[in-house]
């Protein structure tokens, strides 16, 4: 047994090794050629600067008593509308040109980062779903009866896991997606879920199997079908254990995620390199976007966590 | 359809078993032309050494083993016919195992209630009052909501017991019911099955108390080697001097 004293001894030298390992990379950055400009990242996160609207032909500027402006082409098109701005920039009868800032608008909006994110929160759960959907299903199949379905999920599991995602994601995409006219927002969720669903069908089946065999048995001399007894006794207890692992892979499927970035998804990796393109501070940038995946995971294994002691009450 | 099995009594026998062969993929000849029948209400109880094929022979009479050849017959339905519904047949054979296999994520009430409501369809008060019932007849009324973690073996066993008993089922079927619990333990379930057979309900024991044999069968069947090898009654079969019989009993008792 562990006494209180030398536990918090152990969380008195974590502290100190976990000071000195961060000051080490502080002092490692201040000593690199390399100025820092944090600032410089909020505008790519949330973006609170005046919004510049642009014309979209050229024209002459209308201002009416009401202080509506619009834009009146030389060309006989309708004429462009203002009805939302802050400050003028135009005045009445100004000429202007294609591309002339003709008023500002105050207020914020997400930054390239920011949305990124949420692309990245939005592809990672949508795959979750569905790859806990093929994983179920695979997962049951590979412990049925019948052996064409244990050899249908056993070739799924070993195709799938045994090739690259990256390759996969180029498959799907260039070959599914032409075959079946699917857009990258869809191929990527497909590649993932497909990629995913194989792990978690090796968890269930792993999960189903460790539920010792008089369950089965007992759910059976009930009366109980097959189905039944999977659904009322084997599943219950085989989520409860698959969960801790399920965790791993779904925090796997988040970071893997990160991968659709090659067929043009602007999901979080790929909005920090072009942020890096746009900000020159790829240092700030990249850990920016590393603690980000940290908070989305971390969240995810947290909420996990919660389910698995609600689970808990029956041991 | 003609009956191969003799009938002995006026009343039909409610189980037949009719020269049940059970080999093994490996190659092991479990069971070797094993017939036995059970009446309504009678209480059989089968002993011998471990692997002479009891409880293959037990876990064949409601086809939780399958048989190679021969006949089993449960109230006229052949269980080795493939148009039989088996877990129709399942529902009336009741079976309590040695590892009281309960539901862990379910409460006591839970593991009894959830086969009436899933199979028989019952609401769930009508499942929770025969469950109640149930439970208070084994003594367990104070440890309904308790998981099966939280109960000793002899309230597990005796929980299994009620579960089975919730389906309302023609036969049970006893695979050493006592053999995993600690022996101060072992009464109190034995008290239950007593019970059960002074009510009338048909049982099918596998055991090792031979106490509760002598005391409660009607009919005390010997096995060894897949063979069944004596039937007696308890006064006949512990007085027998069968040379295998007394092998065996000279090692257990």
């Amino acid at each position: 047994m562990q006494t209180q004293s030398s536990r918090w001894l152990g969380h008195g030298l974590y502290l100190v090794i976990m000071a000195i390992l961060v000051s080490g990379v502080y002092f490692a950055g201040q000593k690199i050629n390399y100025s820092w400009h944090w600032e410089r990242l909020w505008p790519y996160i949330i973006n609170t600067e005046s919004q510049d609207i642009v014309a979209i032909t050229d024209g002459t500027a209308v201002v009416d008593k009401a202080g509506r402006l619009s834009v009146l082409p030389d060309y006989g098109d309708d004429p462009q509308l203002v009805k939302v701005y802050d400050t003028l920039v135009a005045r009445d009868g100004d000429l202007i040109f294609q591309g002339d800032t003709i008023a500002r608008i105050e207020g914020w909006r997400f930054g390239p980062i920011a949305e990124g994110l949420w692309v990245t929160i939005k592809i990672s759960f949508i795959s979750l779903i569905f790859a806990v959907l093929l994983g179920v299903m695979f997962g049951l199949m590979r412990v049925a009866h019948g052996q064409v379905w244990r050899n249908l999920a056993m070739t799924y599991v070993e195709v799938i896991r045994g090739t690259p995602l990256l390759v996969q994601i180029f498959i799907v995409y260039f070959f599914v997606g032409t075959v079946f006219d699917l857009d990258r927002f869809t191929s990527g969720v497909a590649a993932l879920s497909i990629f995913t669903g194989a792990y978690v069908a090796e968890i269930v089946r792993a999960g189903i199997q460790s539920v010792s065999a008089g369950q089965m048995e007992a759910a059976r001399s009930l009366g109980m079908n097959y189905v039944q007894a999977m659904a009322y006794v084997i599943m219950p207890q085989a989520i409860k254990r698959t969960l801790p692992p399920l965790a791993g892979q779904f925090i796997n499927l988040i970071k893997d995620s990160s991968l659709v970035s090659v067929i043009s998804i602007t999901d979080l990796t790929k909005a920090g390199r072009e942020v890096v393109s746009g900000s020159f501070a790829p240092f700030e940038v990249w850990f920016t976007v590393a603690v980000l995946y940290l908070v989305v995971t971390g969240g995810l294994s947290l909420l996990i966590q919660c389910l698995e002691k609600r689970l808990s009450v029956s041991d | 359809m003609i009956d191969p099995v003799k009938e002995q009594s006026s009343q039909p026998a409610l189980i037949q078993a009719h020269k049940v062969n059970k080999v093994f993929p490996n190659g092991c000849h479990a069971l070797k032309d094993v017939s036995l029948d059970v009446q309504p209400g009678e209480v059989v109880v089968i002993i011998g050494p471990s692997g002479s094929g009891k409880s293959t022979f037990l876990r064949t009479l409601n086809q939780l083993e399958s048989i190679t050849s021969g006949r089993i017959l449960l109230d006229q339905v052949d269980l080795t016919d493939k148009r039989t519904n088996i877990n129709k047949v399942r529902e009336e054979v009741g079976m309590v195992f040695q590892a009281f296999n309960l539901f862990p994520h379910k409460t006591a009430l839970g593991n009894v209630m959830l086969a009436p409501m899933k199979v028989l369809k019952q609401t769930k008060p009508e499942a929770r009052k025969t469950a109640t019932d149930l439970l208070n007849r084994v003594g367990l009324a104070d440890r309904m909501g308790n998981y099966p973690t939280r109960l000793s073996g002899g309230q597990q066993q005796r929980v299994a017991i009620a579960r089975s008993l919730a389906m309302k089922p023609k036969v049970l079927l006893f695979d050493e019911p006592t053999s995993a619990l600690d022996p101060e333990m072992v009464g109190e379930v034995l008290d239950v099955m007593k019970e059960l057979a002074r009510e009338g309900m048909t049982m099918v024991v596998v055991t090792h108390e031979m106490g509760f044999a002598r005391e409660v069968a009607d009919r005390v069947v010997f096995m060894e080697e897949g063979e069944l090898v004596l039937e007696e009654s308890p006064e006949r079969f512990f007085h027998s001097d069968h040379p295998r019989l007394q092998r065996f009993l000279g090692q257990v008792l």
